[in-house]
């Protein structure tokens, strides 16, 4: 499945909602996290809302839009791709490909807001959004 | 006379006569005014909105008792919102200002916590633990040690506070419970992972002691918190944060990433009390800088244990054979990370320290309009 797409990132809500005993051990994250891929036949930016242990709606959006999320993950497609490609492989994000390593790391993915309450939500729900993100490896294995 | 609860809830009952005959002493012979139930005067008839997820601090914080006052005209444990006796005793509270303790982020974090606990014997998965070469486990155990000694810092000073703190501030002092337990499940994590693999505890130095007296003893708690939320324990959600990339087994990672999510409030709470103080008080703000001044000089000994330094080197180098070329390189662009975190959130606090830090920006690489920009 195209990463670029919301359909793929409905798929992974889609995913998370029907398996909630994957995310009880986290607890409850309200959250707004934008996903910004960076291409060259044009950016896309997908922005997820969390509730509860639900993801309640998914919405592409313009990178500028993106910025109104609580935070958002800023990097170049490639980046993006080898970081679910891992997901696939390993059937979770492992090494220094998870969300929080990446982001850390910087090099690649930046965490970026505006709103130093919302940029905090990166951390404290990190636990949330790798699960939603790990959801990658089943959604692949059930596309294919 | 037996009221159903029903009765008790919808109707006071003041005007219909329906109290009228209720005894006016007790079966001991003490006067009785009934007054919780036909007079008591408080907002009468609230009715929160139950959300799906249940009745959270936030759904009640409705009418008057969602008014958390800038100065609390009584010094006892009355609940705010509850008719109180003008001759409710003193109980000494120093903490009587809302910006003294509170931030705008504390009642949403005190539901956030409660609703992400979890437990250090169930859901770190020990049995996956294996043999690990004899640096890397001594490394872990030594990183533990530390974390361990550390950790139960941001319960202490809590504790030491929070009975000074005026009980109209309710949530702030509820949300400083949960980082209390947060602490304790903290240090048992750290102290379980340094002996469940056959290692144990390792060394402790004076100078994380050191940070740890200058944090309990700050003068005042504004002072106290923002040297432990948004200095040590901003250190430390970086080290958490570090962690996945030191972790030799799911153990480690999964015990780092747990304690992160924990950390990560608890600094968010110190963020934004210190910049609700200076916001209501912009005169707080020298008092925090001289804490700052102090703490900064007393992080950087701290940052030189060399116990805690070497053992993270080991563990990001991926072994003692790799301490010098990979090891010490990955360790120095950390602390470049964690300072840069530390100076960007002082910026979030309103608490610029760019132009005052003693912080050797040029010597650790940092520039400031990169600092800004993070």
């Amino acid at each position: 499945m195209n990463i670029a797409t919301k359909a793929f990132f409905v798929a992974l809500a889609n995913e998370l909602n029907a398996h909630p005993e994957q995310f009880k051990v986290h607890g409850e994250a309200d959250m707004v996290a934008a996903l910004v891929m960076r291409k060259a036949d044009g950016d896309f930016a997908v922005r997820v809302a969390f509730e509860g242990l639900r993801v309640e709606d998914i919405k592409e959006t313009s990178v500028a839009e993106a910025a109104a999320a609580d935070y958002y993950l800023d990097g170049p497609l490639a980046a993006w791709q080898a970081m679910f490609d891992d997901i696939l492989a390993n059937g979770s994000a492992s090494g220094r490909l998870t969300i929080n390593s990446l982001a850390l790391l910087g090099t690649d993915i930046r965490l970026r807001g505006d709103d130093p309450m919302g940029v905090d939500k990166f951390s404290r729900f990190n636990q949330t959004l790798q699960e939603y993100l790990d959801g990658a490896a089943r959604v692949a294995v059930a596309a294919g | 006379m037996t009221l159903t609860q029903d009765q008790t809830l919808t109707d006071r009952g003041d005007g219909d006569g329906r109290y009228d005959k209720l005894p006016t002493v007790s079966p001991l012979g003490d006067a009785l005014d009934w007054k919780w139930l036909k007079g008591a005067n408080t907002e009468w008839g609230v009715r929160p909105k139950i959300g799906p997820r249940g009745l959270t601090m936030l759904d009640i914080a409705t009418g008057s008792y969602g008014v958390v006052p800038d100065n609390p005209t009584h010094r006892s444990m009355a609940p705010r919102g509850a008719d109180i006796d003008p001759d409710t005793p003193d109980m000494g509270y120093i903490l009587n200002k809302k910006s003294d303790v509170w931030a705008d982020n504390v009642v949403e974090l005190y539901e956030e916590a409660v609703a992400r606990q979890w437990s250090a014997t169930r859901d770190i998965p020990w049995g996956e633990l294996r043999e690990l070469p004899s640096d890397i486990e001594h490394a872990m155990c030594q990183v533990c040690t530390t974390l361990t000694e550390v950790e139960m810092i941001a319960a202490d000073l809590p504790a030491k506070w929070m009975w000074r703190m005026n009980h109209d501030f309710l949530e702030a002092k509820m949300f400083l419970c949960t980082q209390i337990m947060d602490e304790a499940r903290h240090a048992e994590v750290f102290r379980k992972r340094a002996l469940a693999n056959g290692g144990g505890l390792l060394m402790s130095r004076g100078q994380s002691e050191g940070l740890l007296r200058t944090i309990i003893e700050a003068k005042s708690y504004t002072q106290a918190t923002a040297l432990m939320h948004l200095l040590g324990e901003g250190f430390i959600l970086d080290i958490f944060r570090m962690g996945e990339l030191i972790s030799p087994s799911p153990v480690e990672k999964r015990m780092f990433r747990m304690a992160m999510q924990d950390e990560a409030r608890h600094v968010a709470y110190g963020t934004m009390h210190i910049r609700y103080a200076v916001e209501q008080d912009p005169d707080v703000a020298e008092e925090i800088h001289e804490a700052l001044d102090h703490g900064e000089a007393v992080l950087t000994a701290f940052g030189t244990n060399q116990d805690f330094g070497t053992a993270l080197a080991v563990l990001l180098g991926g072994g003692v054979e790799h301490v010098e070329t990979k090891g010490f390189a990955l360790q120095a662009d950390m602390q470049r990370k964690q300072f840069t975190s530390y100076l960007a959130r002082c910026e979030r606090a309103g608490i610029s320290r760019l132009h005052r830090t003693k912080l050797p920006l040029e010597l650790l690489g940092l520039d400031p309009n990169t600092i800004l920009a993070n």
